[in-house]
């Protein structure tokens, strides 16, 4: 029952990321027009599988192993109150990060039941966050320089069809970073607490319902998106999108989950800071920085509270 | 399948239609400088003609823009262009209607003088689409082209003075009758216009090129 339980709640929150952070990797492109919304969502779909099968194992293994050891029905509730967490805000369109919510979940639980966590792996987690967007901001700020320097070179009209190329590339280094880094926090809890017999029906399920969550429900944040982000200009667009990609691959590479949203900011931040620090919005910063301590101490407390109550007095009840 | 993916299509036939309407221009500029220089008023009537032609491809580009093609932050400076140059086939057109009523003992006094404007306005066409051009494939600097035309309608202003010059101090050509006046000023001043009109449309097309960069 805890294993049909748990795989519901991976499927509810992958389905809460395809609706929200595929505008992450598909915004610029479908807003530019380079392609257009079916097809980017299938595109988005197979790499996000792409991405979990061939490059998320070392995601998986720190936030389902490393972190701390529980048995299924603990991740069970952590990974519930999770996905109540992420269906809220999403349903109050707060902005909370869902690797935030699924560690500070973990976390939470992991105390209330007496599990052993390891400090050491929530040190290096936090400095992971932390440093993801400013390093994206470092990658943009020089990416964005070195790509103006490349297209000089170039005709006008090339350089046009050269950035229709590259959003795609950029959208599908976003789309492959959803399926390792986001999808893969995700799966990996339940993935090492119940043996599987085969661990790629699994991935296949969490892609599967990403894909149906951005099918279903990222139409009008994706418009949105897009509509904003093309009044900027391209050059810089692209370059923010793909600084970030870069980023969380190597952060994921690492094995360390973190937020493409934070990191897409700070690579914005960075192309931004080429014209001058007048751009850096500080006040967004200061927000952002608010939403991280917000999102992962209520979800500590929170997951810490229910897990406490169902197994000293539900279970006692009982 | 790559090709399908990224598209591109619509693109090539927006610069194609883009080319052919420059290319228009610069006959029509080619026309009236013809007309000018040999006085023969059946010449007037081709400018029409193109201007016609000219207008049929500007739906066609504009319609082949908002069907998807270029990246929308490009489409409204593409459309401003065409539409910048529009203005340019309506003093031709000015131009040509007025030449055909002119009081010929007036533009006596001024002829040679328009013709030398007529052949600017034709070089000028002739820089623009080399500058256009420099945007498909890096040949040519546009930079340099900018400062081309810059330099050419300065020519043609320093001309408009002396025109103006010579119609104030010519003494057999004094103009006493309003409708002859009216008409000789608005000529002049539709053959002045194009020129400005050309720089315009090349500035344009010269902070299109430094928004992608």
């Amino acid at each position: 029952m805890f294993k049909i339980f748990s795989l519901i709640t991976v499927l509810l929150i992958a389905f809460g990321i395809g609706s929200n952070d595929s505008c992450n990797a598909l915004g610029i492109s479908i807003g530019a027009g380079v392609i257009r919304f079916k097809k980017a969502i299938f595109l988005f779909g197979i790499l996000v599988l792409a991405g979990i099968t061939l490059n998320g194992n070392t995601v998986m293994e720190t936030v389902g192993k490393n972190i701390v050891k529980l048995p299924l029905p603990v991740v069970c509730l952590a990974m519930s109150v999770s996905a109540i967490l992420i269906i809220l805000s999403n349903w109050k369109k707060l902005p909370l990060s869902t690797h935030q919510v699924i560690i500070g979940s973990l976390i939470g639980a992991g105390i209330a039941y007496g599990a052993t966590i390891n400090l050491f792996s929530i040190q290096k987690i936090l400095l992971a966050w932390l440093t993801s967007p400013l390093i994206s901001g470092f990658i943009g700020y020089f990416f964005y320089k070195f790509m103006e320097k490349c297209l000089t070179g170039f005709a006008f009209f090339k350089i046009e069809k050269l950035l229709r190329i590259f959003l795609i590339l950029s959208a599908s280094l976003i789309s492959f970073n959803t399926g390792a880094n986001e999808l893969a926090t995700v799966v990996g809890p339940v993935a090492f607490s119940s043996q599987f017999s085969n661990i790629f029906y699994f991935y296949l399920l969490g892609s599967f319902s990403t894909f149906l969550g951005a099918f279903i429900l990222s139409h009008k944040v994706i418009e949105t998106i897009g509509k904003g982000i093309i009044s900027m200009d391209p050059l810089s667009g692209f370059s923010a999108q793909f600084s970030a990609g870069l980023c969380v691959m190597l952060f994921t590479w690492l094995g360390f989950p973190v937020s493409t949203t934070y990191c897409i900011i700070g690579a914005i931040s960075g192309t931004g800071l080429t014209k001058g620090v007048q751009t850096v919005k500080i006040s967004l910063l200061k927000k952002i920085i608010l939403n991280w301590f917000l999102s992962f101490t209520f979800s500590i407390l929170s997951s810490y509270f229910l897990t406490y109550l169902f197994f000293n007095f539900i279970l006692t009840l009982k | 399948m790559l090709k399908k993916l990224f598209g591109g299509g619509l693109e090539k036939q927006v610069l194609n239609f883009i080319d052919k309407y420059l290319e228009t221009l610069h006959k029509a500029t080619q026309c009236l400088h013809n007309l000018i220089k040999k006085e023969e008023i059946e010449t007037s009537y081709c400018i029409e003609n193109l201007e016609r032609e000219a207008d049929v491809l500007r739906r066609e580009i504009i319609a082949k823009i908002y069907e998807g093609a270029f990246l929308p932050y490009l489409r409204p400076s593409l459309c401003n262009f065409i539409e910048i140059l529009e203005k340019a086939f309506e003093y031709l057109k000015i131009c040509a209607f007025e030449y055909r009523y002119l009081n010929q003992n007036i533009y006596s006094a001024i002829k040679n003088l328009c013709i030398q404007v007529a052949k600017i306005n034709v070089e000028m066409c002739l820089i623009l689409q080399k500058a256009f051009s420099s945007l498909e494939n890096k040949k040519e600097d546009i930079r340099e082209k900018n400062l081309a035309i810059r330099v050419c309608e300065k020519k043609i202003d320093e001309l408009k003075m002396e025109i103006m010059e010579s119609l104030r101090n010519c003494e057999v050509c004094a103009i006493t009758n309003f409708w002859e006046g009216k008409n000789i000023s608005e000529f002049i001043e539709a053959l002045v216009s194009i020129s400005d009109v050309i720089e315009d449309a090349s500035d344009y097309l010269y902070i299109l090129e430094l928004s992608l960069k």
